[in-house]
């Protein structure tokens, strides 16, 4: 499914509508919506944010497909400013929290939740593939030890 | 986006519902940073979310930070296991105390 975007921080509301029902309707459980609505979110909103330091008002494109049982495919492209997230370093995560910095996060989260990141600059265009694992992985994620 | 504040046993309760994204972050910071204001004892109830983006990790953070250096205490709680591995990836689980539920996080207010 593909679908546009402005570069109005009010569009998450209708992105995460879109992708809600795209899930549904494609028996993607309430969990995998999650970590797709997060990922879609963040990089969405990077490029809201600065992708289009003009001011102006713009339009890009968000994809998503599920290519089988197994994966699906978000595709973004915008033709804002050059911008490759994965040129970015790591928050780092083992520090106190007076020394952890504020921000940093959302692309390290990206990266976390998902398979695969491809960034490509072509035409003029930023083109992010995202590839995301829809079924339940060995990995003990979720194994919590919470006091 | 709404955040509910309560008061419990002089604990402030704080919920947020719905998204904690970058639309609705300057809402749920207001929300905490008022409560901590007025109360360093807070805690927050993540069972109404949806899910939280960098932009509400970034507010919980600096909540964290306000709070330890008064002394205050904050404890995170009711959180959905797929909240919690965002938490856990962030790092986050290792400098915020976080809890199954309200029971279990009084003790920590001393």
């Amino acid at each position: 499914m593909l679908f546009e975007i402005k570069n109005k921080i009010d569009e998450i509301t209708y992105l995460c509508d879109t992708v809600k029902a795209y899930c549904n309707s494609n028996d993607i459980s309430d969990e995998k919506y999650h970590d797709i609505v997060l990922i879609l979110d963040e990089m969405v909103t990077n490029i809201i944010m600065y992708a289009y330091p003009d001011g102006g008002e713009h339009v890009f494109s968000v994809e998503i497909e599920k290519t089988n049982d197994s994966y699906v495919n978000i595709t973004i492209t915008d033709n804002g400013i050059a911008f490759d997230p994965l040129a970015k370093d790591d928050p780092i995560t083992s520090l106190d929290i007076e020394e952890r910095e504020i921000g940093g996060l959302g692309i390290f989260l990206v990266k976390q939740l998902s398979e695969c990141i491809e960034y490509s600059r072509i035409d003029d265009h930023n083109k992010l593939n995202i590839k995301v694992a829809i079924v339940k992985k060995e990995e003990n994620h979720g194994s919590q030890e919470r006091k | 986006m709404e955040v509910k504040s309560a008061n419990d046993s002089g604990i402030t309760v704080i919920t947020p519902m719905g998204r904690v994204d970058t639309s609705t972050a300057k809402v749920f910071e207001d929300a905490v940073m008022a409560a901590a204001d007025a109360n360093g004892k807070i805690a927050i109830s993540f069972d109404s979310i949806d899910y939280i983006s960098s932009a509400g990790l970034r507010v919980v953070l600096m909540l964290g930070k306000k709070l330890k250096a008064s002394n205050g205490t904050l404890v995170l709680i009711n959180m959905p296991e797929k909240i919690f591995s965002v938490f856990k990836m962030s790092g986050f689980d290792k400098i915020l105390k976080i809890c199954a539920n309200f029971d279990e996080a009084k003790p920590l207010f001393g």
